[in-house]
Parts: C-alpha cells; sequence; structure tokens
C-alpha cells in the first residue's frame, strides 16, 4: 500500500490528468466488451463466459486485417464483422441447444469454446505476443493537458466507444428492432407471443454482444499486447461491470465500468499489488446491499 | 382462532389489503371469495408469512403472529398449500411427505439420524390415505396428474397437523368433475381432522354448496362476511360480484 | 442401519484393493494420480452438496480448497503443532470464514450468488498474492512441510501419503454420504427442488443453507490439506478461479445427481489431462471438444446418464 503515492498522484494535474485518461480508456474497452454481456444477459438470460473470446478474437482479426489492407479502420471493422458473425455461429450452434439448462452446463460449453479458441489463436497466429504497433495516423506526438501526457489515440478511443455506447443507445430506444430487444429483456413469454421471431432476435442479440466485444478487440489492439489468454482478464472484469452496473443495464456498464476503469488506474498506484482485490471488494460491497446492481431490476 | 385486525399491506401505491378486520372462528369451513385482483391470495400471504403487513395484527389461538417468519408460523399450526400446486418434483409422493413430517417433527436440521426416522414413514402413508394418494405413493411427483399434484400440495400441509388450513383455489385448473371429487376430499377432510379451513374458490356453486361461511374480498377490502344465505342477499356483493353474468370465467 | 454399514464396507474394500494396487504396478504415476484424485474428489464431492444436493451454483468454492493448503501450510511451517493439530485448526479456520463469507453470499440468488463466491475467491487469491510477507506472494509457500511423521507413518514417504489420501478420501465420502441421508439432507433437497414450500413446511432456510455452505467449505479444505501435502506447500494456483472452473467440470462431467459423480468427473478430468497433455501440446483445444461432446451428447453427467439408462428415476438435481 502506498497512500503517499497516491495522494501525490490525486494532487498533481499532469497524474491526475494521465491516470484518468488511461483510466478512461480501461473504461471504455471494458464498457464495449460489458455492454455486450448485459444486453446477452438481458435478453436471453444466459451469462455468456466465452465474451473475452470474442474480444480476443476481434483484436486478432484486426491485427491480420491491418497487416493485410494497411487500414486500421478496415481492421477494426473486421474484427467487428467477424465477430458478429462467430456471436451467431456461436448461439445457433452451441448456446441455442442449452437455453433454460442449468447455468453449470452453459458455463461448460462457454468454458470449452474459451480452451478452444484459445487454442485455436495459438495455431493460427503463434503461441507468442504480437504487438500490433500504434496505426501511422497516430503516429503523432502527444497532447499534453495541464502537464499530462495524452496520446491523440487515446482521445480518438474513448470518442468512437462513446459513440458506438451512444449509437447503441439509440438502436435500443428509438427503432422497432430495439423496442423489441427491450421487451424480451423485460418479458420473454409477451415477446414470443406477439409472434416475434424469437431465434431470429437471438441470433442478433448475439451478434450484436458479439461485435461490441470484437470492435473492442480491434480498438485495443494497438494499445494491448495480443495474447491467446488476454480474453480472459476483460471478461472477469466486465463481469464485474455488469454485476455493479446492474445485469441487463446498459447506462449502469458504462457507468461501472468507467468507475472500475478509475479504480485500476489509480489502484496501481494507491495499492499496486491489491487493485484486483479493490475491485472484488466494490463488487461484493454491491451485491450485498444491492443485488441488483446500481441500475438493474429489482430482483425478488 | 384467527382474529384479523386492521391489516393492510401496499405494494407501491395500491392497497392489496385494505384495512381488513375478521374472525374465522375454530372448526368453520370459510370460502374467500372475491374478483381478481381483491387481494385473496395477499391476505393468505400476510397470515402465513410469506409477506410482512404495513399495519395491523394477526391474532391466533390468542397470540400475535403478525411479526413471526414463516417457520415459526407453521410451527404455531398454520398449513397452506398453493393456488400451483407446490411440492418436491425430484421426489416420490411418499418421499415428499416423509420430507414434510420430517420438518414437522423439528428433524430437518437433524445431521445424526438417517432420512426417514422411525415412525415417519408410516405417518407419511397415514397422510396420502387421507387424500386418497396411497397407491401412488412411489410415483414420482413430477410424474402425478394435475390433480393429484394438487392434492400432494395440500397433504403436505396436513403432514403439519395443522389446526388451521389456508386452500388457496384446491380447485384451480380443473375440470367440472374434478373439481366435485376435489372438494368432497376437501370437505372431508373438514369433517374428520377437526380443522379451520379457509379457501379461496371462484366457483359460486363449491362456494355455495360445502362453506359455512363466507368472506367477500373486493379490492383489498371486505365486502361482506355472513352465511351463505346472508351473501347471496346482501346487494352489495350482487352490485360487485355476483352481478357480473361472466364473473366465473375470469378465472 | 444396514446401508451405512454396507456403505462402510465398500469404504474398506476401496482401500484395501488400493493398497494392494503399487505392489502390482510399480512406478510412482498411479499413486500420484490417485493422491490427485483424493484431493480433487474430496473437493469436487463438497461442492457438489452445494450444486447438486442444494442448488447452489458457487463458483467460487476453491476459496476453500486453496484455503485449505495455504492455512495447513502455513500452521505446518510457522508453528510447532503437529500435523493432527493442523489438520484440525485448518479445518476451523475454514469453518470460521466460511461462516463469514456464507452469511453474505447466501442471501443471493442464482447467478448473483454464483458472482459473489467468485468475487470472494478472487478477493482471497488477491489478499493473499499481495500478502507476501506470510504467504510468499505468487511464488506461494516453499520450503516443504516439515514434521510429517504421524505415529510412526512417515508422510513424506510417498506410498504412506497414497494410502493416507485414499484414507481420508474414503472417510471423506463416507460422511458427506452420511450427511446427503440424513433429515438435513433431505431438507437440502427440499430446498433445491422448492425453496418457498420449504419454507411453509417449517425449515429455516438460511439455517440449512449456511449450514451446508459451512460443511462443504470443511470437506474442500480436507481436499486442500491433502493436496497441500501432495505438492509440499502451497501455491496461489490452488485458489485461483480455474480450480473452481476444474471443481465444476468434475461434477458436471460425472453427474451432479449421482453422489459418487463428482469422484468420476475426477478420474474423467485427471485421466484427461494426463492423456492429452502427452499427446498434444493443444490440451485446451482437445478438452474443449471432449466438453462440447459430453456436454451437448449426454446433456447430462456420466453417471448420471448411467443410473438413468439402467431404468432408475431422473437424478433429479441439474435440470
Amino acid at each position: 500500500m502506498d497512500l503517499d503515492a497516491l495522494l501525490g498522484c490525486v494532487t498533481s494535474s499532469s497524474c491526475l490528468v494521465t491516470q484518468t485518461t488511461s483510466g478512461l480508456i480501461v473504461g471504455m474497452l471494458l464498457f464495449m466488451v460489458a455492454a455486450g454481456l448485459t444486453l446477452i444477459f438481458g435478453v436471453l438470460k444466459i451469462v455468456n463466459f466465452a465474451h473475452g473470446t470474442f474480444y480476443m478474437l476481434g483484436a486478432y482479426i484486426a491485427y491480420s486485417a491491418f497487416m493485410f489492407t494497411g487500414s486500421y479502420v478496415l481492421g477494426v471493422l473486421a474484427g467487428g464483422l467477424g465477430m458478429a458473425i462467430f456471436g451467431v455461429i456461436f448461439e445457433r450452434v452451441l448456446i441455442s441447444r442449452v437455453y433454460g439448462a442449468n447455468v453449470l452446463m452453459q458455463l461448460l460449453i462457454c468454458y470449452a469454446v474459451v480452451l478452444i479458441c484459445d487454442d485455436l489463436v495459438k495455431i493460427v497466429w503463434g503461441p507468442d505476443f504480437y504487438a500490433m504497433g500504434m496505426p501511422p495516423a497516430f503516429q503523432v506526438p502527444p497532447l499534453f493537458i495541464a502537464g499530462g501526457v495524452v496520446p491523440p489515440f487515446y482521445i480518438m478511443l474513448i470518442v468512437v466507444a462513446l459513440a458506438i455506447g451512444g449509437a447503441l443507445s439509440l438502436l435500443l430506444g428509438l427503432t422497432r428492432i430495439g423496442k423489441i430487444i427491450r421487451a424480451a429483456a423485460h418479458n420473454p413469454n409477451m415477446v414470443s407471443a406477439l409472434g416475434i421471431n424469437t431465434t431470429l432476435l437471438y441470433s442478433l442479440v448475439f451478434a450484436v454482444g458479439g461485435m461490441l466485444a470484437g470492435l473492442a478487440g480491434g480498438l485495443a489492439a494497438p494499445v494491448r499486447s495480443l495474447t491467446p489468454g488476454m480474453g480472459f482478464s476483460i471478461l472477469i472484469e466486465s463481469f464485474i461491470v455488469t454485476v455493479i452496473g446492474g445485469m441487463g443495464s446498459i447506462g449502469g456498464a458504462l457507468i461501472a465500468a468507467v468507475v472500475l476503469g478509475l479504480i485500476r488506474s489509480f489502484g496501481t498506484i494507491g495499492f499496486p499489488l491489491f487493485t484486483e482485490g479493490l475491485m472484488y471488494i466494490a463488487m461484493i460491497i454491491i451485491l450485498v446491499f444491492k443485488p441488483s446492481g446500481l441500475f438493474g431490476k429489482e430482483i425478488v | 382462532m384467527l382474529q384479523i385486525t386492521n391489516l393492510t399491506k401496499r405494494f407501491g401505491g395500491v392497497a392489496a389489503t385494505n384495512d381488513v378486520t375478521l374472525t374465522f372462528a375454530a372448526n368453520t369451513l370459510t370460502a374467500i371469495i372475491g374478483p381478481n385482483g381483491a387481494g385473496k391470495s395477499t391476505f393468505f400471504n400476510l397470515i402465513s408469512g410469506a409477506l410482512k403487513p404495513d399495519s395491523g395484527s394477526i391474532v391466533f389461538k390468542g397470540e400475535d403472529i403478525t411479526r413471526l417468519d414463516r417457520a415459526a408460523i407453521v410451527q404455531r399450526g398454520i398449513g397452506r398449500a398453493f393456488q400451483v400446486a407446490s411440492f418436491f418434483p425430484s421426489m416420490t409422493v411418499a418421499e415428499n411427505l416423509q420430507a414434510a413430517i420430517a420438518a414437522h417433527r423439528g428433524q430437518w436440521a437433524d445431521l445424526t439420524h438417517r432420512f426417514p426416522r422411525q415412525g415417519v414413514r408410516e405417518r407419511a402413508m397415514e397422510v396420502a390415505e387421507m387424500l386418497g394418494l396411497q397407491d401412488s405413493a412411489d410415483v414420482l411427483s413430477a410424474n402425478l396428474s394435475h390433480g393429484d399434484q394438487k392434492l400432494l400440495d395440500i397433504a403436505l400441509a396436513l403432514a403439519l397437523e395443522p389446526s388451521l388450513l389456508l386452500l388457496d383455489e384446491p380447485t384451480a385448473g380443473m375440470g367440472p368433475d374434478e373439481r366435485w371429487k376435489m372438494i368432497e376430499k376437501v370437505q372431508r377432510l373438514w369433517r374428520t381432522q377437526n380443522l379451520t379451513l379457509v379457501f379461496i374458490e371462484h366457483d359460486m356453486d363449491i362456494v355455495f354448496g360445502i362453506a359455512s361461511s363466507i368472506r367477500v374480498l373486493c379490492y383489498g377490502r371486505v365486502l361482506a362476511e355472513g352465511t351463505p344465505d346472508e351473501i347471496r342477499a346482501n346487494p352489495a356483493v350482487i352490485e360487485a360480484y355476483l352481478g357480473t353474468p361472466d364473473a366465473e370465467d375470469d378465472v | 442401519m444396514g446401508r451405512i454399514f454396507r456403505d462402510i464396507a465398500i469404504g474398506i474394500l476401496a482401500i484395501a484393493v488400493l493398497a494392494a494396487v503399487p505392489h502390482l504396478i510399480p512406478g510412482k504415476a498411479f499413486q500420484d494420480f490417485v493422491i490427485r484424485c483424493s484431493s480433487m474428489a474430496l473437493f469436487a464431492t463438497s461442492l457438489n452438496l452445494l450444486v447438486g444436493y442444494t442448488g447452489l451454483s458457487s463458483f467460487g468454492h476453491g476459496l476453500f480448497f486453496g484455503l485449505g493448503t495455504y492455512s495447513f501450510a502455513l500452521l505446518m511451517q510457522r508453528t510447532g503443532i503437529s500435523l493432527p493439530m493442523a489438520f484440525i485448526a485448518t479445518l476451523l479456520i475454514n469453518a470460521v470464514t466460511a461462516v463469514a463469507v456464507g452469511a453474505i453470499c447466501i442471501r443471493l440468488r442464482l447467478i448473483y450468488f454464483a458472482f459473489v463466491t467468485l468475487a470472494m475467491q478472487m478477493l482471497m487469491h488477491s489478499i493473499i498474492i499481495s500478502w507476501v510477507g506470510l504467504t510468499g506472494g505468487d511464488q506461494g509457500l516453499q520450503g516443504g512441510i516439515p514434521r510429517r511423521v504421524v505415529a510412526g507413518i512417515d508422510l513424506g514417504n510417498q506410498y504412506n501419503l497414497y494410502i493416507f489420501a485414499a484414507v481420508v478420501l474414503v472417510i471423506g465420502l463416507l460422511i458427506m454420504r452420511h450427511i446427503v441421508n440424513t433429515s438435513f439432507g433431505t431438507s437440502l433437497r427440499m430446498i433445491r427442488d422448492n425453496e418457498a414450500r420449504a419454507s411453509f413446511l417449517g425449515i429455516v432456510v438460511w439455517r440449512v443453507k449456511l449450514t451446508v455452505f459451512v460443511l462443504s467449505a470443511v470437506f474442500a479444505s480436507v481436499g486442500g490439506i491433502v493436496m497441500s501435502l501432495f505438492v509440499s506447500g502451497a501455491y496461489p494456483e490452488l485458489i485461483n478461479w480455474p480450480i473452481s472452473g476444474d471443481a465444476i467440470f468434475a461434477i458436471v462431467m460425472g453427474g451432479v445427481g449421482s453422489f459418487l459423480g463428482p469422484t468420476v468427473g475426477t478420474m474423467i478430468l485427471l485421466l484427461l489431462n494426463d492423456v492429452v497433455t502427452r499427446q498434444t501440446e493443444y490440451y485446451g483445444l482437445a478438452l474443449g471438444i471432449i466438453i462440447l461432446a459430453f456436454a451437448l451428447g449426454l446433456r447430462r453427467g456420466l453417471l448420471d446418464f448411467i443410473t438413468e439408462r439402467l431404468g432408475g428415476r431422473p437424478a433429479g438435481g441439474i435440470s
């Protein structure tokens, strides 16, 4: 524990800015992964334990597409699109067989997919670390805001993630399909009673969730090293985010993701060895006092 | 036997049970009727401790049980069966009853003796016989017919040797023949087991056919109480309830 | 009464057979296998008290397995107490921890219970990683387990440890078997099947849940003690999330509805582990495919599948 360092940081504007922005990009990436997770849970009541794998595969696909086309934008889009397709296949071939089954059976199937994909990545891309490197457009000197160093890429990442989050809220709030998704999250029986094709709806939800995770992976690729196990830590953290924010609540996921990102980035200064412990404590406290999360529907 | 005074329970702004004051005398067979949403099930939930009232009191055999938890209320002798038959689907009929009897005998935390302990098996068969379930004793309860599942639910409550038995729509979801068979069994139980029995029912033929007294709830309030004849003649009841020609169809 | 004696007789027979096997099959691989199996099977069966019998899906049961290894190793290394005393003290430490953790967790339902138990385990993992002075941090507790001679038997000897593990496993399984066959065990099934009905029959549900939580934690820590003796210490991997994953894997593979399901599942898991890692470097790929074949093919654990095929009734539990 190093409270002096933490105090030193929060009282210095340069450290404050640097840590806040790095906390925000962690938070934004987490938000994109967690938003898909919480959407899938909200509509299908399935906890997708393979969601971190979507993120990992998105990053690898983005990396390869970037290497092939030289365009970072195409790389990220390839990651998102690839994972949207993968999400649909995953839902149709595997998850659709265990709707209504015990959560442990669902867990086991997702666990199998995680194991398989980690090894497939090793086979296709090799077991070594990859670094995508900054795309050329962002190889520019960093900005200095109030003495803090802020790479332009970080700002782009935060803006893009917020834009995606905004687009998702608009999709859910204004479009017909969005209304159906929200209705399904609220009352699944009603939706099938209304004659809506739930099979299509469920695939769509997995496509959107997969796409979000794939995009997050692509966006993260320049600032994270790519390794076959990279999906796991983000999975655990995005679970914490969904639980704290309230399972099924996208707004809650955004707030919880930012909070968690900040806990992480300031935690590494104040409690370098116990940063993760802080996140678990936050999760336990929230669950104990508000089991449905900050913004979740009350559970009986 | 059971005395309810000014009982109120609100959900949000709606009072599901609103200032209800009622008495149930020992060894009576009372029907509770009222349109859907009248607060009949809420009323049962309050008596059995599933819900805590916002105000008012419930006195059972002279003891205030308003704030007691479910288990304590069961111990005082109040058993209940549910609108949707509620039992233990992975167990056979006999195991269901043995489990209930073991619970009733305070053996549910017993970590030393094998289940079922002495006498439990025999008692379970007795209870099964009371409701004519003895031939299905070894049937997995999940595989029972709907009617038998309702009987099993009642049998579970009977295993507690209650002095007050609350039955929430014992005939729900049954065809006309089945209904009367069920209600005959309920009536026989009441006669032979020295019970005070309160049941919720929608079928007016059944209610007026067997109940010794009737309580009418409407929007959480007591609309009327009395003998079947008094209820039949009560203008408020006719207005609010019996006046609706298709009241039975709303079930 | 008769069935208790039958179970005990089967247990004694199993120990006798196991004691004889090393004289027929030389080499340490089999003994290693049985020791690891004993540790994991105790752990998995204890988890099944929660999952299969009570319907409480814990994702963080590894907390108690790991805490068992660490408390036992620390007591042996840092204090002068004898091995049996350390054994008992470890069970007590776990019981007390489980009361505190359980009191918080059992209020939550379903997936929330699963997550809060996982968070509890990961919190303990973080504490162990960061408390370097006591636990050795991410290097673990090295330096071995001293004073291994109990009543003239040296548990440092591979064969002796092997017999010890087998005996502990059999005794542990017999006690858990007895627990599920008592009226308390029936209360567990009632809560799993229909918690509300159980409460209206006079069962104080939270008390039953907390009791079974503590009991299962204690048996998990026994598995941890065996593991600690086997690896001569305690390591962070033994309290990290995959250890809970392994136990869940074992019980779902073996069958949550059969008492010996988790033990069978543990054997499957360890066999797969040993065989597959020898054949291919792509262990995850092979294991993943096998899991999918199991999960989608049988749709239930192996032992549940067999009992149903043999004409028994559905084993209950997971569905």
